[in-house]
């Protein structure tokens, strides 16, 4: 069995222009369902499990496993605790939920750290469907998730175009979709942007990046390891590598979002234009907006509601700054327990509880400074480059350069 | 709008894309270049030329212009007055096809000539082999990729047989190079682990290869750095007409004494005032660590030497000497770099690979450096003098015999004592 596994093709999502033919070669029928008002939904789940299983199989496959087996687990726990909240409602229960739900995760982001290796429970996109996950069940908390059904549940989690690396939906937005067949009308308006933005997806990733992360990243990569820290080279590091992030990664959402475009659902989008942000708060606005939004909605907020409740803070910008804190180094965490990731989180906390002080500043003692087209030159060149140095450290290539 | 129609405005663009895609791969387009491009080719150093094929394989089985392969790293780049390109294209019946820049070692050069085997077969070649590489680690990965392309890992994949420790060594250092993941790394894995790849895995090799070659094919050409009408052509005409060794040993000597002026180690005196003088103090006695005894490049080497008997071709391998100012300046220990060049030797020796010229002494000659490590002026005479009697005369046919010892972990961390040389081979070779 094992064997059979590891010798099949495997095709990572999106990988590579042929991927596209064969992925809309098999979601063309599903199309044509839609168009004329029928959703297909065993041939969709079909579909949906062959391209994820070529996704897992291969030299990937402990990974099939380790996906199968955390599906069923948070299945248990959201219906479990959906059941729960029905009759009840104590925070305690909540947390133990939320906690249980994210034991995973924990677990595959502390093992590199603290035994040197990658966990077995991992898989690609284990943080996203994490996130799914524990949002279902602050929701459900919150009374927004009325019903739910393990196979809703399920589809949901297993959604293919974004399983791998989001965007990151809600339940309760996408279960509606999911539920109701669009009107003609308004599935040709899907379609026709999905077909734009899978274009506009292959020339950000296939041609953009590709330029960025295989001909210039590397050329500076290698020029700036013989420099000084402070180099020509290091600053084409910087930049080549901020652009080669960006364009990949909106590449790739624009792929997914036109995906679940051709399959009916509105999947949210994740880029919006970073670059001309005028403050870092814009920034978080526009750049991976579904992670920025789910850290803003269910860690942000919730700290402060809870903090004013509470009555922790006799200050309200003491307390808007820490729950900015909380909620980047949150992110740093997450994206992987390094001193560069960390650093990462802290900076942009730290930027976000600098940019809150100067508009109050600004507002109360520089009520004459101009505010024109140069300023805002200005706003947009120095959130450009704190975003730059940032994604510089998440790189990850002044740990090699620092400490080979 | 009627919905026929709306369908149209959609998939319209769509469809006509895919044909016009289609029409650009079918066509027999970039099928051969001038003789302009390959001369250019032959001394753009560009890495583009190292990923792909098509310009390369063109220009060495050109029958009108003869192309030499050159292998070697940054040297290569020292296009003083006595280049061996400027040198052959004034004295020579051949042209240096020259393949290799800063950090192009041994395994990249083996994935470069994965991608022109055939055009190797029975020709001559050089081999430039520094001393520097051998370092600790061996490559680093971003310099690895720097020179790696998909066509060559594809092509060699293609080829790769698992029951070769040889094959098996490069598909270790392949995944060690370029990371998890991605289906050139799965597919060396298998390799690695002495499996060979499925019906499927080379179906999709080929489809994928013929994609690349296309590319190849189309887009190559236009990525030429001009070397040629920038360094060559405008200095071939200094060179006196006729050839004279004597003569040419002294203009080097005259000129290099000119360019180097602004310094005591003899080094030019742009890249000193650029790249040395800034960081003077932090420099002296910096290289008194350095070790190039150990390294997975004796492994690296060794399949590059594989390629060279597999191929039949017959090599010149030449190790370039070290500025003996500057090594005295930076504290380097010579006697480790000499036993560096006993081990290299040993292990090109022991397997039949006897053209080596040994420059590896002549660091402390007069001028035979362009700067602090690179060879330059009276040391490119001296080359092309060596490197043009082993082209243009005929040689014996080389008798390669190969040990697989030399590719083992004992190998690359031996410490080349004569003694220790000695040992390996009672106990390892001659077993």
């Amino acid at each position: 069995m094992i064997n059979w596994l590891s010798s099949l093709p495997n095709f990572t999502a999106y990988g590579t222009p042929v991927y596209f033919i064969y992925l809309l070669l098999a979601l063309l029928p599903l199309g044509i369902g839609l168009f004329f008002g029928k959703r297909f939904q065993w041939y969709e789940a079909l579909i949906s499990f062959i391209f994820i299983f070529l996704m897992f199989d291969g030299a990937s496959w402990q990974q099939l496993f380790s996906l199968i087996a955390y599906v069923i687990y948070q299945t248990f726990l959201v219906m479990y605790y959906h059941h729960y909240r029905k009759t009840n409602n104590s925070s305690g229960v909540f947390y133990l939920f939320s906690f249980l739900s994210l034991i995973p995760i924990i677990v595959v982001k502390l093992s590199p750290a603290m035994v040197g290796h990658n966990s077995l429970l991992g898989f690609l996109g284990i943080s996203y469907l994490t996130f799914r996950a524990v949002g279902t069940i602050i929701e459900t908390r919150d009374g927004m998730v009325k019903e739910i059904t393990p196979w809703h549940f399920i589809r949901f989690m297993l959604f293919m175009p974004t399983i791998t690396s989001g965007p990151i939906d809600r339940y309760r937005r996408f279960s509606k979709d999911y539920q109701k067949v669009p009107e003609r009308s308004d599935y040709l308006k899907l379609v026709e942007k999905g077909v734009f933005y899978l274009f506009l997806g292959f020339l950000y990733k296939f041609v953009i990046a590709y330029f960025f992360g295989q001909r210039f990243y590397p050329h500076f990569e290698q020029a700036a390891m013989s420099d000084g820290f402070f180099s020509w080279n290091m600053l084409g590091v910087m930049y080549t590598y901020g652009f080669y992030l960006f364009f990949d990664f909106a590449g790739y959402s624009l792929f997914a979002v036109a995906i679940s475009y051709f399959m009916g659902v509105k999947t949210p989008m994740n880029f919006k234009q970073p670059f001309k942000s005028k403050n870092i708060k814009e920034f978080w606005n526009r750049w991976h907006i579904s992670l920025s939004f789910w850290f803003r909605d269910y860690i942000f907020m919730r700290f402060v509601f809870m903090a004013t409740k509470k009555r922790w803070f006799k200050n309200r910008n003491a307390l808007s700054a820490t729950a900015y804190m909380l909620n980047m180094l949150t992110m740093g965490f997450w994206h992987g327990i390094t001193w560069y990731y960390i650093l990462y989180g802290f900076l942009h906390g730290l930027a976000l509880v600098v940019n809150d002080w100067w508009l109050r500043y600004k507002r109360k003692h520089l009520k004459k400074m101009p505010h024109n087209k140069f300023t805002e030159c200005v706003a947009i060149f120095v959130t450009f480059n704190f975003v730059m140095f940032t994604f510089l450290l998440f790189s990850g290539y002044l740990n090699t350069y620092f400490f080979g | 709008m009627t919905n026929r129609k709306r369908l149209w405005y959609i998939f319209g663009p769509v469809i006509l894309a895919f044909v016009l895609i289609l029409i650009l791969f079918m066509l027999p387009l970039g099928g051969h270049y001038s003789a302009k491009t390959e001369q250019r080719a032959a001394s753009s150093l560009s890495p583009v030329i190292f990923k792909n094929q098509k310009i390369k394989q063109q220009a060495l089985s050109d029958k009108n212009t003869r192309y030499v392969p050159f292998f070697g790293s940054s040297e290569l780049r020292r296009f003083d007055n006595f280049h061996p390109s400027i040198m052959a294209a004034r004295y020579h019946n051949y042209t240096p096809f020259l393949l290799g820049q800063r950090g192009a070692q041994s395994l990249p050069q083996f994935f470069n000539i994965t991608t022109m085997e055939g055009q190797l077969r029975d020709k001559k070649a050089v081999y430039i082999v520094s001393p520097q590489w051998f370092v600790k680690k061996g490559i680093l990965p971003p310099a690895f990729k720097y020179y790696n392309g998909e066509l060559a890992d594809l092509t060699w994949l293609k080829k790769a047989n698992p029951k070769s420790p040889y094959d098996r060594y490069v598909a270790k250092r392949l995944i060690q190079m370029i990371g998890n993941g991605g289906s050139v790394a799965d597919d060396a894995a298998k390799i690695a682990q002495g499996k060979a790849l499925s019906g499927w895995d080379k179906t999709v090799l080929n489809f994928r290869i013929n994609l690349l070659q296309h590319e190849d094919a189309l887009f190559s050409g236009f990525q030429l750095e001009n070397n040629y009408d920038r360094f060559i052509k405008p200095q071939v005409n200094k060179l006196p007409a006729k050839y004279d060794e004597a003569r040419l040993h002294q203009m080097a000597v005259n000129k290099a004494a000119k360019e180097t002026d602004n310094n005591s180690f003899h080094v030019k005196n742009s890249f000193y005032t650029k790249k040395v003088k800034p960081h003077l103090k932090k420099l002296k006695g910096s290289q008194r660590n350095f070790d190039y005894n150990q390294s997975p490049e004796y492994g690296d080497l060794q399949v590059v030497l594989n390629q060279f008997k597999n191929n039949n071709t017959n090599v010149m391998f030449v190790i370039p000497p070290v500025n003996g100012r500057w090594e005295a300046y930076t504290g380097m220990d010579m006697q480790m770099y000499y036993r560096t060049v006993d081990k290299i030797k040993f292990q090109l020796r022991q397997q039949g690979f006897n053209n080596i010229l040994d420059l590896s002494h002549d660091g402390n000659q007069p001028y035979f450096m362009e700067d602090t490590i690179h060879i330059g002026y009276a040391g490119w005479v001296k080359f092309d003098s060596a490197t043009s009697k082993f082209i243009e005369q005929s040689q014996p046919q080389p008798h390669y015999q190969l040990s697989d010892e030399f590719l083992t972990q004992k190998w690359a961390n031996l410490i080349p004592t004569q003694q220790n040389l000695n040992q390996f081979k009672e106990q390892e070779l001659n077993k």
